[in-house]
């Protein structure tokens, strides 16, 4: 497949997604979040570190779009800023946990047997771990920061993915494409490359997707119990969390983060589902 | 009876495994776990004599036997801090916990199963559109959220109807039952929303399956109805790979679990293990790490086994695991 076969693909890809209502709607959260992201980095309503004392928990103004929280801090701000980390976060758990899930099923479909039956194994034994342990785990040595996150994510998330990759991808290593390829002396690289990765593909991308989800919904669990994100790093989940300690006396506050959050996740689970239904499509 | 030796085998090498893991990655640790011990104030002769004391200052191998030789004799050595068997901690905070988790489990059932098998049933579109958003949205709410909403709407003091406790547990536990019990209602219905929008999501997918394999037509055909040969025959052949999912939901809820302990300040073992973490108990955070990872390779274990039996077409041969994670879901 050449570069410019690639991109027309997509562009195909993009388009069946764009028609679909929800798949529209899943392109739209997710533009925009890359949007405000980046608008993050030049500006945001109020200097990220500024607090305004004379106005705690403030209710939304002009100055305060959303309000302010007990130090006097922008919600709106910091949530604009937290955009940016959930999408790094999002985007490396993604790229990681892809490579390590290509990995894993390459391990798997590798004609030495004996390589392929342990890959197997180990997969199906650690897949039941889950992944707040591994943030346990890594926080311990590393402490807790982004990185931490994402490795667990990707961790967990690898292993899903070339559990869940694993039947097509044998089904394809086992075709007669694939021998062919062999006997005309092509090298298991070229032919996990070229042969089984595409058949992989829409498994591959659906799984993806939805794991970028997940990886938000990570995000503001472990933070929220303070093995994520480091501290005064802005994140959603910094902003749930730190809301959440005086929802008693300002319930309003929770409401954006946890709102954040939901569309996004939202957003990317409808993604998965429009890619499934863009898969079937071109199946047929 | 060779496949149930070989997966025995292999869970016993991943105990191993894991077990060599969680010493390798807490040795490696820069915070040295005397050092926290002795203070700001420590000499370097305390810090040694304390690194003596805890064995800390022999080579890694001898640790490791000792610590593992422990652990095959239930022994989970000393928490270095409050001085308490890691063995006890554990058990008082599990019978919490587990509680817990077994409560979310059933919330999680109690909606997915219904919900998925409605919206196999749905006839209608804008049925089936309204159960779809239920489940994409309910699976993409933080456990942190729903229990914040749930304190809001039903805790007393805050709630708008104030009908369970918004936080603690009783500290006599289970001998006072009826307290207990309605401390951990919020915490496990805002656990069990999440894990059940992804369970509704597994049910539909694996009875739906079922429609499309021709099952449901064949029942049918016999002279039952629509809803009854969902009901009785899709719902018993999607039970191994339910079982599956019951699994990995488990796994999942994990993570929602800790956040409600920590939300609705609950003492389990979710909250011991942060804090042990947050102190680097190295000793306590060890085991209790080994001891988890250990309980759901058992976990996974008893979830293979059980679905082989249920699930005649596996014993055969030729079967992948493909049933077992078809997507994912949830918070994990």
């Amino acid at each position: 497949m050449t570069m410019r076969n690639l991109s027309e693909s997509c562009t195909r890809v993009f388009r069946a997604i764009w028609r679909r209502g929800s798949g529209r709607y899943a392109l739209t959260v997710l533009g925009l979040w890359m949007a405000v992201a980046v608008v993050s980095l030049f500006w945001t309503p109020q200097p990220l570190l500024a607090t305004d004392g004379y106005h705690v928990w403030a209710a939304p103004s002009a100055a305060h779009p959303l309000g302010t929280d007990g130090t006097g801090a922008d919600v709106l701000s910091w949530l604009m800023a937290g955009s940016r980390t959930n999408l790094v976060i999002a985007a490396l758990t993604v790229v990681c946990s892809g490579a390590l899930g290509l990995l894993l099923v390459g391990l798997m479909v590798s004609r030495r047997a004996g390589l392929g039956s342990v890959t197997v194994a180990v997969v199906d034994a650690l897949i039941s771990i889950p992944t707040v342990l591994i943030a346990l785990l890594l926080t311990v040595p590393f402490g807790a920061s982004v990185g931490v996150i994402v490795g667990a994510c990707s961790i967990a998330y690898g292993l899903n993915l070339a559990r869940v990759a694993r039947p097509a991808a044998m089904l394809a290593a086992r075709s007669d494409y694939v021998g062919s390829a062999f006997a005309g002396g092509a090298s298991g690289w070229y032919a996990f490359t070229r042969h089984v990765v595409p058949n992989i593909a829409p498994v591959l991308a659906v799984q993806l997707s939805i794991s970028a989800g997940t990886s938000v919904l990570a995000e503001a669990g472990l933070t929220y119990l303070g093995v994520g994100v480091g501290a005064g790093v802005p994140s959603w989940g910094h902003s749930l969390a730190t809301s959440v300690k005086f929802i008693n006396v300002f319930p309003l506050t929770v409401l954006w983060p946890g709102l954040v959050v939901t569309l996004a996740v939202v957003a990317l689970n409808l993604l998965g589902d429009a890619l499934v239904r863009v898969g079937e499509e071109v199946a047929r | 009876m060779r496949f149930i030796a070989h997966r025995l085998l292999l869970f016993a090498a991943a105990l191993f495994g894991v077990s060599v893991l969680v010493f390798v990655a807490l040795r490696i640790l820069p915070g040295d776990v005397a050092a926290v011990m002795a203070g700001t104030a420590a000499t370097p002769d305390r810090i040694a004599a304390l690194r003596a004391q805890f064995g800390l200052d022999r080579p890694l191998v001898v640790q490791y036997l000792d610590w593992a030789g422990g652990l095959l004799r239930g022994d989970l050595g000393t928490s270095a801090l409050t001085g308490r068997a890691v063995v006890a901690q554990v058990g008082q905070r599990a019978s919490l916990t587990f509680p817990l988790i077994l409560m979310s489990l059933a919330v999680a059932l109690a909606i997915g199963l219904p919900l998925g098998c409605a919206s196999v049933l749905a006839r209608g579109r804008r049925m089936r559109g309204f159960l779809h958003v239920v489940a994409i949205v309910g699976g993409a709410v933080p456990a942190l959220w729903s229990g914040l909403l749930l304190i809001l709407l039903f805790s007393r003091g805050t709630g708008l109807i104030g009908i369970f406790p918004s936080q603690g547990f009783p500290s006599e536990g289970w001998r006072d039952f009826g307290r207990a019990l309605a401390s951990l209602v919020l915490p496990s219905v805002a656990t069990g929303i999440v894990a059940g929008a992804g369970i509704m999501r597994y049910t539909r997918a694996a009875v739906g399956d079922l429609v499309d394999g021709g099952a449901i037509d064949m029942a049918m055909a016999c002279g039952m109805t629509r809803t009854q040969a969902v009901l009785r025959v899709g719902l018993r052949l999607a039970t191994p790979q339910l079982v599956s999912v019951v699994g990995l939901t488990f796994a999942q809820m994990i993570t929602g679990v800790m956040v409600v302990e920590s939300l609705f300040a609950l003492p389990g073992l979710g909250a011991l293990l942060i804090g042990d973490v947050g102190n680097r108990d190295l000793i306590a955070v060890q085991s209790e790490l080994f001891l988890l990872a250990a309980f759901f390779l058992t976990l996974g274990l008893v979830i293979d086994l059980i679905h082989r039996a249920l699930d005649p077409r596996l014993r055969i041969g030729a079967g992948s695991g493909e049933s077992a994670a078809r997507s994912n879901g949830g918070e994990r």
